[in-house]
């Protein structure tokens, strides 16, 4: 296979196993409308496959050492299609869950494959360049892919379309040739600042990636297509973040604390919005992707830095990201849930004064109530949709103009019950960036001392 | 000179525009009301309010009666209308200062659209509660065929109202919440029998 193809297409491939750790966020309804579980149960279609891919990746590339790379790296993306089949044709969750386990296992073997496939095609430079930048390009754009094919098809689509790409590449794989200079043994110790800021990020982009889209969907009742598009805004930026940086001289060092302070900024933002309209979201992800393009990238260039093996540290580093993701969504996944079920109450009696006090006839006040009331009661801890409530109402009163205030006023106040759940878990997300930042800086205030 | 400007530019350029952009965003953010897209509160119950309604006799008088009632049964209570409405819905059993508290706010609330002078002729109330009532035939015409200024000059709509309030099963009231139609006409009843109630001892004192 020729090297003009072989480039792309292992850095495709390596870019869709990392899009994969958020690609089904936006399917998670969808999944739990598919099978009988509950939403924490559903959730673990996402954790698992960080799980997998965070504890598998360093054991995987101290297995590849000294091995050949490229039978492996096509062993793992033949592994990765499969499970990928496995996924879209799950009958139960239990499958699906265990399939994402089976796909992170492959993915693992992917990532470090093609880090070593891509340098022996190129050079040490353009190669873990590639392979980084593959990598940052799937994580941001993995929730817009995944929203996208949902609506447009199913769920089961976001994993069938990898399927022929993983066919392609292992091919390509098996041309490829690693670098022949890479050593068998740890020469160096994992660099420690890098990879705990590129965790603590990992987290804090969890919540810019995941609880936004969340908040668009479940809380804002958008289209999950709606939601990929508005989303996308983090990506596009996240490209345009490095040339525009290029504008400002800067050290390396001030880029990266620069990007965890955007992302911590966007993240506020993101926490105080003036209203659902999707138009606000837009400048504080434009902060969030701004500082994920500074960041993400130099981070995981600089774990890998002068250190060797190179595969055992470009798995280090993603294994911190995705340990990251992981521990962003078990710090924010109870917080926002606790914070949406707190929410409970002061929407309801929103709500409650918005019925008593609407300018529509007392019959018409108790049978939307009775409605509202039965929609309420069957929420399981997910902001409810109101508008069946009014589908009891004669359609002569459906009609009225008061009517249709009244619902999209009850629209509202549940789009700001949701804003308030999810401002709690954006802040924590600001922290973490900050954690992150103050990581950075840590290690040069000691060596000044 | 200038090598300092441009290490302090390498140092600070990147991390002042940065300030600016979050700046700006929160900024404008914050003074577009993002600190407050929150859920409505609710009102304070011990605070008058002006109370309406859309819909004209019983059902308009009943509802302006039920609004102001709540108010003053949670500001009594000491919680908010709101929270009141949804104990009072989501419970099966509602305790005796529960009941008694509503009927005294029920009450208040007639006294104080009395005092406002906003309650409807009393001939209002009885064109309506006996149009809908089952009395029998001669007695609807006889009393349809009375001049509005005679029935307004015998009763008048508190009396009707607190006769009516008096004469309510509240606790059946509060299980009927679920059940419209049941509820309609549980007051309505009430209403007509108040309006006849005090018809005849007006003609009893007549007589």
């Amino acid at each position: 296979m020729r090297r003009s193809l072989t480039v792309p297409l292992l850095a495709l491939v390596a870019g869709f196993v990392l899009a994969d750790s958020a690609i089904v966020t936006l399917a998670l309804p969808d999944i739990l409308a598919s099978f009988d579980g509950t939403v924490a149960q559903v959730a673990w279609v996402l954790i698992a496959f960080n799980v997998v891919l965070a504890v598998a990746v360093v054991p995987v590339a101290r297995l590849l050492l000294g091995r050949d790379a490229a039978r492996w790296c096509a062993a793992g993306i033949a592994v990765f299609a499969a499970s990928s089949l496995m996924c879209a044709a799950a009958g139960s969750l239990g499958i699906l869950i265990a399939a994402r386990c089976v796909q992170a296992l492959g993915g693992a073997f992917v990532l470090v494959g093609t880090l070593e496939l891509l340098v022996g095609a190129t050079d040490e430079r353009r190669g873990v360049a590639r392979w980084v930048t593959a990598g940052v390009i799937g994580t941001a754009t993995g929730p817009v892919l995944g929203g996208l094919l949902t609506d447009a098809f199913s769920w089961q689509s976001i994993f069938i379309v990898q399927v022929p790409i993983a066919v392609v590449a292992v091919p390509a794989a098996l041309a490829g040739r690693a670098s022949p200079r890479e050593p068998t043994v740890d020469r160096h110790r994992p660099a420690v600042g890098p990879n705990v800021a590129l965790a603590l990020l990992s987290a804090a982009l969890t919540a810019a990636l995941f609880l936004l889209v969340l908040l668009l969907v479940d809380g804002w009742h958008r289209s999950p297509s709606t939601a990929a598009i508005t989303v996308s805004v983090v990506p596009l930026t996240a490209f345009l973040a490095r040339p525009l940086a290029r504008r400002v001289p800067a050290t390396a060092g001030m880029e990266t604390a620069t990007g965890c302070f955007l992302i911590a900024g966007g993240l506020v933002a993101l926490a105080v919005p003036p209203s659902a309209s999707l138009w606000w979201t837009i400048p504080p992800q434009a902060l969030v992707g701004l500082g994920l393009g500074l960041t993400v990238d130099r981070l995981m260039l600089d774990a890998m830095r002068d250190r060797l093996p190179r595969a055992l540290h470009g798995a280090w580093a993603i294994g911190a990201r995705h340990l990251g993701i992981v521990l962003g969504l078990a710090i924010l996944t109870p917080v926002f849930t606790a914070d949406l079920h707190d929410a409970q109450v002061p929407a309801e009696h929103a709500i409650t004064r918005l019925v008593l006090d609407a300018k529509i006839p007392a019959q018409d006040k108790v049978t939307i109530a009775r409605g509202l009331g039965d929609e309420l009661r069957h929420e399981h801890g997910q902001v409810p949709d109101l508008h069946p409530a009014f589908s009891r109402l004669p359609p002569s009163a459906a009609q009225l103009p008061a009517t249709a205030q009244l619902k999209s006023d009850l629209d509202s106040q549940l789009e700001r019950a949701a804003s308030v759940a999810f401002r709690t878990s954006f802040l924590v997300g600001a922290g973490l960036a900050l954690a992150a930042l103050v990581s950075l800086l840590w290690p040069r205030r000691m060596g000044d001392g | 000179m200038s090598a300092i400007a441009t290490k302090l530019r390498s140092v600070a350029g990147l991390p002042l525009v940065a300030l600016v952009l979050v700046s700006g965003v929160l900024g404008v953010q914050l003074a577009a009301g993002g600190g407050s897209f929150t859920p409505l509160r609710p009102a304070s119950p011990c605070e008058v309010r002006d109370v309406t309604s859309v819909s004209s006799g019983i059902d308009g008088v009943a509802e302006r009666v039920v609004l102001l009632g709540l108010d003053r049964t949670a500001c009594r209570l000491g919680t908010t209308r709101e929270a009141l409405v949804l104990q009072l819905a989501q419970t099966a059993q509602h305790t005796d200062a529960q009941v008694a508290a509503l009927r005294d706010g029920l009450l208040g609330a007639v006294n104080l659209l009395a005092a406002d002078r906003t309650l409807p002729p009393a001939s209002d109330l009885v064109d309506d509660a006996v149009g809908q009532s089952d009395l029998n035939g001669f007695l609807k015409i006889a009393i349809g065929a009375l001049p509005p200024t005679v029935i307004d000059h015998a009763l008048t709509t508190s009396a009707v109202l607190r006769g009516t309030i008096d004469g309510l099963d509240l606790r059946r009231v509060l299980a009927n919440l679920n059940n419209p139609d049941d509820l309609t006409q549980q007051i309505r009843g009430a209403v007509t029998k108040a309006v006849e109630q005090a018809l005849l001892d007006r003609l009893r004192a007549l007589l």
